[in-house]
């Protein structure tokens, strides 16, 4: 038995002189005679000489498990009825490998029985060959060994994930869920990405963000660097939008959803080739509760102590109860609300929003949040808290005149 | 913000090969699996219960700001397909810690979390190892030093016993010559009084002097490293066992005649007339003190002023040597400086005219700024005294004994028995000439390792033999040639440690008395450095086989800096190392090529330093701007850089440049680019995988160009990956057969023992036919291990 990797290409070491040098042509001609050189091109150290592959190597989850499986008979007699059969034994299953499963009718001496095996690694972790030969010898006697060959198969990539909510776009109700993965080589190869998509759930569409139109011409923004080295690491971004016939049901896309799963094709040496898919990559929507809150407007930079104005949409994201919710506002160290807290807002019918206006002021300086307020549900008695909501930049007024 | 509490998420830890009962099992050769799983039941514990999951809930980091989860990896897309019964049973037994191992925060763990810990101790130990590879060579090189500062130390008072002897100028040397009367022993003080001298200058004749002298070159070499040789042992070898060449025999014998025959001796490499540099211990009559070039004496100063009583043979003890070499004290120890010679030639003009405009362009090089000064100083002061410190010098010496030897014959002693090892012929040392044409011999029949022994006679004759580094010697191009031969050689054989060794005196080939000028009286008018181009970039790649790319790079980097300066130079209209002179046009022309073709040899070898480094980016890039140097190879160099994107596994740009070679070529047709062509269409399928496709191609090859080794070695190859071994092997031996001195590649010979080992376990009987073949073919620098042995 012998793994098939690809083979790789031999290098060579050019050492070459000058004429006027002491061996005049001599390394050079060597150099020339050496098949293992390239014709025309001795110095280049990359040759053209296949060499078969010297030891058994890794193999990563996703790659095809080749291997050449020859039964040679190495008596000085004929033998009968051979039957070879490869079985592949992981920890879950086992699994046969030969292509035919029929017996060979004799073998003569110094022959043998010939068998490439493929196989598409789908577990982790130990896998054992196991190949099984029967035969009758001359004499009538049946024979039967086994030979095994043990390997581990490791994993080739790590993948990470991150989802980002986009701001919300103002007018709708569905937000934009935009997906960062990272994936990292941990192979010991360089790793060439052939392909890295998002194949979204039915409830979204997917847009890839990982080229840009250059000129026309679609680019990647990895720039040359088309492999990973290992233990390098790549960023990927997509970005998701829900369709429309699940975006209207508004509230909807909440707790966990399914967004989808990558789907990861690479090749390394001489285009062995590697494909893996995450498992369905799940999200948690935003945690909405019953009421959210989302803003409307606000200004980016406010002056510092002046009164500025920010809206917010409230939606009562509740099944069916109409919500009786009252307003109040808590100043904070730095933010300060202007206007009377604890105001009733009115009824509120589920899945209806209401629109508010409100007044504040920043006392500090520099990049400040918007936090404090609090919705409560008259009939629930429960509130809920809504820090954080946003940012806004407070510079003072007097650099503002000056520039 | 989001709150993925809750989401769990699980990820396949990478298993390695440190879980449970697979641990001794890593991954191995299939022969030694074979063995060890013989005897295995059929049920086999996998281990895989080991693993352990753990709900990557963290809050703190949920608060702060989305947090990075790891995913399951499920596993093939076929199979996570299938539905739930495999997924989740690959998550009951496979999946394990999600992999953001470093910042592990334990605040919140479920009952699974121990299994987690211990599966992330057992992950992090797995990246650790990487980087420890790396380290040692630096290490290395300075414990190296430390032999050698000893020995310089005794140095100064030698040298200094020399400048005293010989007075402040050396003007009235040539006045009194030694007995010997030929002209280039004229600037020896011999005259000189001084007792200390007598010691070193006694003429041959006197003492056990002509016996040490006679002994040959066979003895010096058998020495092991712990003598540390200062001399040649001669008295160990009787001088009857070997006969010295005729050359060489002349070059040692008696001193009258020596001195001619010593410089005809090195002279015969050079174009230039010069009169060789004689040299401390192949011309005995030498006295040590300072010839016409006095201007250095290399103590630095006078502080370690004269002692009388330190003699020679105290040093040589000190340094550990045998006592059996009481006669070496007695030996021309010149210890300063350099015998420089003239030929009598009085007009510096006319030899200023003569140097041929080659030498000039050849030589050519700019020197840094210190030694430069020192340069500038010597040829302007020449009756003055010019201090050189011992540490802008270079003083090497053979660093290891001969390291002939026959690993052929070894092989064939151990499976063949004696019979048949006595069989095997090759050249060796000392049955060749001993000289230049020898040497050429040894190298051209691929004798390495005979080849490097006769350089390091050659350099011993020189006075740089073993033990000598550390020890002032002189250079003439030729002894650079030698060391250049005798590197190139070790790096051809694959060892790098030795060369490394001793290239290490040279520093960086810029010292100055590795520079012409260095040299007024020996080489009047000359000017450049004596270091040959090739030997620069030699002393750069070393480094890259070594394991420090970086370093490498570092040097090519100066190498390519100084061409582009000289190419400046030579579009401004000055000469190669910037100075004022007319040169004729088509002189001008010619240096320009000279130099764009070595900038292309660097940027060339830089390529190959890149890609040694993996970063085949930047190496593409390079190669790329070979181009422009060597246009003639643009096939050749777009095709290797076609391979290097298969390799990385990018086979559309691959395709890419295989199609631009093909522009190219279809302009020049001709055999060679259709070979090209066909040969890159074939490396084109082996990356998508079709092997018969490739087969296909590399036959169409052997069609059109039989003897191409390249074509059927890769055939053969192809034919294995088809399931065909018993034709594979069958092309193979055909090919190794036929065309023997071509095709006992190792490549080729690796291969064909691959597929022996796989054909049967009887493989041996063949691997020794194998080396039976290589043993009446190849030459002493065979890397027996792809016959695999051992």
């Amino acid at each position: 038995m012998m793994r098939l990797t690809k083979p790789t290409l031999f290098t060579n070491i050019p050492v070459t002189c000058e004429e006027k040098d002491l061996p005049g042509d001599l390394f050079n001609q060597l150099m020339r005679d050496d098949p293992s050189t390239v014709n025309g091109a001795e110095i280049l150290m990359l040759g053209e000489m296949l060499t078969l592959p010297q030891n058994f190597g890794n193999i990563f989850l996703g790659e095809t498990f080749s291997s050449y499986i020859s039964v040679h008979n190495d008596s000085n007699q004929v033998v009968k009825d051979i039957l070879v059969k490869a079985d592949l034994q992981t920890s879950s299953q086992r699994l046969n490998l030969s292509a035919s499963n029929a017996a060979v009718a004799e073998l003569k001496p110094d022959c043998c029985i010939d068998d490439v095996i493929h196989h598409e690694v789908k577990e982790i972790g130990t896998h054992i060959l196991v190949c099984a030969v029967s035969y009758t010898t001359q004499g009538g006697e049946k024979m039967y060994f086994r030979k095994f060959f043990k390997f581990q198969v490791l994993k080739p990539l790590d993948v990470k994930t991150k989802f980002y909510n986009a701001e919300s776009d103002l007018s709708s109700v569905t937000d934009e869920v935009f997906l960062e993965a990272q994936i990292q080589n941990i192979t010991t190869s360089p790793m060439f990405m052939e392909k890295v998509s998002l194949e979204p759930s039915i409830m979204y569409n997917v847009a890839e963000l990982n080229s840009v139109n250059q000129a026309g011409e679609c680019v990647t923004t990895f720039g040359s660097r088309a492999y990973l080295q290992p233990m390098d690491t790549r960023q990927y971004l997509y970005c998701l939008k829900p369709k429309k016939e699940f975006a209207e049901k508004a509230g909807i896309i909440k707790g966990v959803t399914v967004i989808g799963k990558l789907d990861i094709v690479w090749k390394t040496n001489l285009g062995e080739r590697g494909r893996l898919q995450t498992s369905q990559l799940q999200r948690m929507a935003p945690g909405y509760g019953d009421v959210r809150l989302s803003l409307e407007a606000i200004p980016d930079t406010v002056n510092l102590e002046e009164p500025f104005h920010i809206t917010c949409k409230i939606t009562n994201c509740s099944s069916e109860r109409t919500m009786d919710l009252v307003l109040e506002m808590c100043n904070t160290s730095s933010i300060h609300w202007c206007g009377i807290s604890g105001r009733q807002l009115g009824k509120l019918h589920p899945s209806s929003s209401l629109c508010l206006a409100l007044t504040l002021l920043s006392s500090v300086q520099g990049l400040q949040s918007v936090s404090g307020l609090r919705l409560t549900d008259t009939f629930l008695k429960r509130t809920y808290e809504y820090d954080d909501i946003a940012q806004v930049c407070v510079v003072s007024s007097a650099i503002k005149v000056e520039s | 913000m989001e709150s993925a509490k809750g989401a769990e998420q699980h990820a396949p830890e990478q298993s390695g090969p440190a879980e449970g009962p697979a641990q001794s099992m890593a991954p191995q050769g299939p022969q030694e699996d074979q063995r060890q799983l013989l005897y295995h039941e059929e049920t086999i514990d996998l281990g895989g219960d080991e693993f352990g999951s753990e709900d990557s809930n963290n809050l703190v980091d949920k608060l702060d700001e989305p947090m990075m989860e790891s995913v399951l990896i499920s596993d093939s897309p076929n199979n996570s397909e299938d539905g739930a019964g495999d997924l989740g049973c690959l998550q009951d037994v496979v999946e394990t810690v999600e992999g953001g191992t470093d910042h592990r925060r334990e605040s919140v763990v479920d009952e699974e979390a121990l299994d987690a810990l211990s599966d992330d101790g057992e992950s992090e130990g797995q990246d650790t190892p990487k980087d420890v590879s790396d380290m040692t060579p630096d290490s290395r090189a300075s414990l190296k030093e430390d032999p050698e500062q000893e020995e310089v130390k005794d140095l100064p008072t030698f040298e200094h016993e020399g400048a005293e002897d010989l007075g402040p100028g050396d003007m009235r040397v040539p006045a009194a010559g030694p007995a010997s009367g030929l002209s280039p022993r004229q600037p020896a003080p011999k005259d000189e009084p001084v007792p200390m001298c007598t010691i070193f200058s006694q003429p041959p004749p006197a003492g056990s002097q002509p016996r040490v002298l006679r002994d040959g070159f066979e003895s010096q070499m058998v020495k092991s490293p712990s003598f540390s040789g200062v001399s040649e042992a001669a008295a160990r070898t009787p001088p009857q066992v070997v006969q010295p060449s005729p050359s060489l025999s002349k070059f040692f014998g008696d001193t009258t005649s020596t001195n001619s025959l010593a410089s005809d001796f090195f002279d015969s490499f050079t174009t230039s007339t010069f009169i060789s540099v004689s040299n401390p211990n192949a011309s005995p009559s030498i006295p040590e003190s300072l010839s016409s070039l006095a201007a250095t004496p290399v103590g630095e100063d006078s502080l370690g002023s004269a002692d009388p009583s330190y003699s020679p043979g105290t040093e040589r003890s000190e340094s550990g040597v045998s006592t059996a070499s009481l006669e070496i004290p007695q030996s021309p120890k010149p210890f300063s400086q350099i015998q420089a010679v003239f030929a009598g030639s009085e007009d510096p003009f006319a030899t200023a005219l003569s140097m041929s405009e080659m030498d000039r362009r050849n030589d050519a090089w700019i020197p840094g700024e210190a030694t430069r000064n020192v340069l500038i100083s010597v040829t302007t002061q020449q009756c003055s005294t010019v201090f050189v410190g011992k540490e802008d010098l270079t003083m090497p010496g053979l660093k290891f004994d001969n390291i002939q030897g026959d690993a052929v014959k070894d092989l064939m002693l151990r499976f063949l028995g004696e019979k048949a090892a006595a069989k095997r012929q090759v050249l060796n040392a000392n049955s060749v000439e001993q000289s230049f044409v020898g040497l050429k011999q040894l190298i051209s029949c691929k004798n390495w390792r005979a080849a490097v022994d006769l350089c390091g006679r050659l350099l011993t004759a020189h006075g740089q033999g073993y033990g000598k580094s550390g020890l002032p010697t002189s250079h003439t191009a030729d002894s650079l040639q030698l060391w250049f031969v005798r590197l190139a050689l070790l790096v051809k054989l694959g060892l790098f440690q030795n060369a490394e060794m001793e290239f290490e005196p040279f520093g960086n080939l810029d010292q100055p008395d590795l520079y012409y000028e260095y040299y007024p009286h020996v080489y009047p008018g000359r000017r450049g450095s004596m270091v040959p181009f090739s030997m620069r970039i030699l002393h750069a790649e070393l480094q890259q086989y070594l394991g420090n790319p970086q370093e490498s790079l570092d040097r090519l980097h100066r190498v390519k800096a100084v061409c582009s300066k000289i190419l400046t130079n030579l579009e401004q209209g000055l000469a190669e190392d910037g100075g004022m002179n007319s040169m004729a046009p088509e002189n001008r022309q010619a240096s320009v090529q000279l130099w764009r073709s070595r900038l292309g040899r660097v940027t060339c070898s830089m390529a190959n330093c890149l890609l040694l480094m993996k970063d085949y980016v930047l190496a593409v890039d390079a190669y790329r701007s070979v181009i422009q140097y060597y246009p003639h190879q643009e096939p050749q160099l777009l095709s290797c850089i076609g391979r290097i994107f298969l390799q990385i596994g990018d086979i559309k740009t691959a395709e890419k440049y295989f199609q631009d070679v093909e522009k190219v070529t279809q302009k020049l047709d001709g055999l060679q680019g259709k070979i090209m062509v066909l040969m890159n269409r074939a490396f084109l399928h082996l990356g998508q995988n079709n092997f018969a496709e490739a087969h296909r191609c590399f036959t169409e090859i052997l069609r059109i160009d039989p003897a191409n080794a390249v074509a059927n070695n890769n055939a053969a190859v192809c034919l294995l990956y088809l399931g065909r071994l018993k034709d594979s092997l069958r092309q193979l031996e055909a090919m190794t057969q036929q065309d023997p001195r071509h095709c006992l590649h190792e490549s080729a010979l690796f291969n064909l023992t691959t597929m022996y080992e796989l054909e049967s376990s009887r493989s041996l009987q063949k691997k020794q036919a194998l080396l039976e073949a290589v043993a009446s073919k190849e030459g002493d620098c065979f890397n027996t291990q792809c016959l695999k042995l051992a």
